[in-house]
């Protein structure tokens, strides 16, 4: 499974962990019924601890996203919705937009000029 | 492929596989010709198992051990016959070399065995009078790996064509701010649960030993656990791509773990290798073309820049090797960017 951390997030570690899972699964990387590789595996990779991965991985399977099973390790239950992913992404957009100086209004008028110019 | 030397290439591999065919033919032939020559003055059963003492301690129907070791050599030949029949095995001179040895040497041992065996018994009316073994042993190990080396270098004639070159598949886009990692594994569950059945085997022969219940488990414990602790490295792999290094390991407890940095890695590629091409599971091949085979199927290769090559079966090794392959090209800027 392929992970991409993001070197500038501020938010708490686990949340960073969360996201790229999320991502990964949204992105059909990892598809429904697949197992995840083992959360120790994750920690050692990412580079944080087994505790930080498994909150995660606690969350994921809150939001539905990941099935624990005993004896079979975690497995992907379904893909996020199209709003959950598209919550992800638009976060991104904005931390990208935030880099080149752009605050969360550009980024909006910015959309709604796309969607006219599309429509 | 349209090599010119690809006519010449079959022709060879045609003839290597009638040559394989007509050894698997010759071997079973005098698997079933010498005893039924002898049977007329052998007892039936005859002896088929001797102690370590070198008395017979174990005897078999005549038709049952003809039938059996004409299925064993069956077997061996069989399964030389799928690796040699698919795959590069007859058309490259390593692969080839170390196929006839072991075709040489089972033939041997099979043949060799049943030879003694059937001297033990000869004339001997019944067979817990069957002769003792002694020196026999000493060439039923020798002859074989004698006859193998034969093979060896019978399978060294002949040409020897080099595996392609891998192609550079597609790369993964790198973000500079992000930091890319992947992580898989392979598991053989039956593995797990083979090495789980040995070590607890063992664990119950030796509790019983040392409580003076079965004294004449302790020969048992040291192979069954043995057993139990290599099954368990074998049951699983554990891949790790990170921006600096590549980190194997093998078994549960992810010990022994190999961690090899970036920038002794030279590329990265996918192969299809099952556990009949490299001769079964764990470790196998010598350093430098080893292979970590946990299951049969897709397998991460892996280049280092000191020559050598290491290939580990593991799940979505496309993706592994593409990601690989971006960091190794992002670390030589210079080199087609």
């Amino acid at each position: 499974m392929l992970l991409t951390l993001d070197l500038n997030d501020p938010r708490p570690l686990h949340e960073q962990v969360a996201a790229a899972i999320r991502r990964a699964i949204g992105a059909g990387d990892i598809a429904p019924g697949d197992r995840l590789p083992p959360a120790r595996d994750l920690a050692h990779a990412l580079g944080v601890n087994a505790n930080t991965v498994l909150r995660s991985l606690r969350d994921l399977r809150d939001e539905g996203l990941l099935e624990f099973r005993r004896g079979r390790g975690v497995s992907v239950l379904r893909r996020p919705d199209g709003r959950a992913a598209l919550r992800t992404r638009a976060r991104d957009l904005l931390e990208e937009a935030a880099r080149y100086g752009l605050t969360a209004d550009d980024v909006v008028a910015l959309i709604k000029d796309l969607s006219e110019e599309m429509a | 492929m349209t090599d010119p030397q690809d006519t010449s290439v079959t022709g060879f591999r045609i003839r290597f596989l009638l040559a394989a065919a007509a050894w698997a033919v010759l071997v079973a032939a005098v698997l079933v010709a010498v005893p039924l020559a002898f049977a007329g003055r052998l007892p039936d059963p005859l002896a088929t198992h001797w102690g370590p003492s070198g008395r017979p301690d174990g005897s078999m129907a005549f038709a049952a051990f003809v039938l059996f070791t004409v299925a064993l050599w069956a077997v061996v030949a069989g399964i030389g016959a799928g690796v040699a029949a698919r795959g590069r095995t007859p058309v490259r001179r390593a692969s080839r070399a170390w196929f006839c040895a072991g075709l040489a040497w089972a033939g041997a041992f099979t043949v060799v065995t049943q030879a003694f065996t059937i001297a033990a018994n000869l004339d001997r009316g019944h067979w817990t009078r069957a002769a003792g073994l002694s020196w026999q042993v000493a060439v039923v190990v020798a002859a074989p790996i004698a006859l193998g080396a034969l093979g060896w270098l019978a399978g060294r004639r002949g040409p020897d064509v080099p595996s392609g070159p891998p192609q550079r598949g597609p790369l993964i886009d790198l973000d500079p701010g992000k930091r890319p990692v992947w992580v898989s594994t392979a598991t053989a569950p039956w593995a797990t649960r083979l090495a789980l059945v040995a070590l607890a085997t063992a664990v119950a022969l030796a509790g019983a030993a040392l409580s003076g219940l079965f004294g004449g488990g302790w020969g048992a414990v040291v192979p069954l656990a043995l057993v139990g602790v290599v099954g368990l490295a074998v049951s699983s792999v554990s891949v790790r791509v990170v921006p600096e290094a590549l980190t194997v390991s093998v078994g549960p407890l992810r010990w022994p773990s190999r961690r090899v940095r970036l920038d002794h890695v030279e590329q990265a590629w996918v192969e299809e290798r099952y556990p009949a091409q490299v001769g079964g599971w764990g470790y196998r091949g010598l350093p430098g073309r080893a292979t970590i085979m946990i299951r049969g199927g897709e397998c991460l290769v892996v280049r280092y820049t000191s020559g050598g090559r290491l290939a580990i079966t593991v799940d979505d090794a496309e993706t592994g090797a593409a990601l690989l392959n971006a960091l190794i090209a992002r670390q030589q800027p210079s080199v087609e960017r």
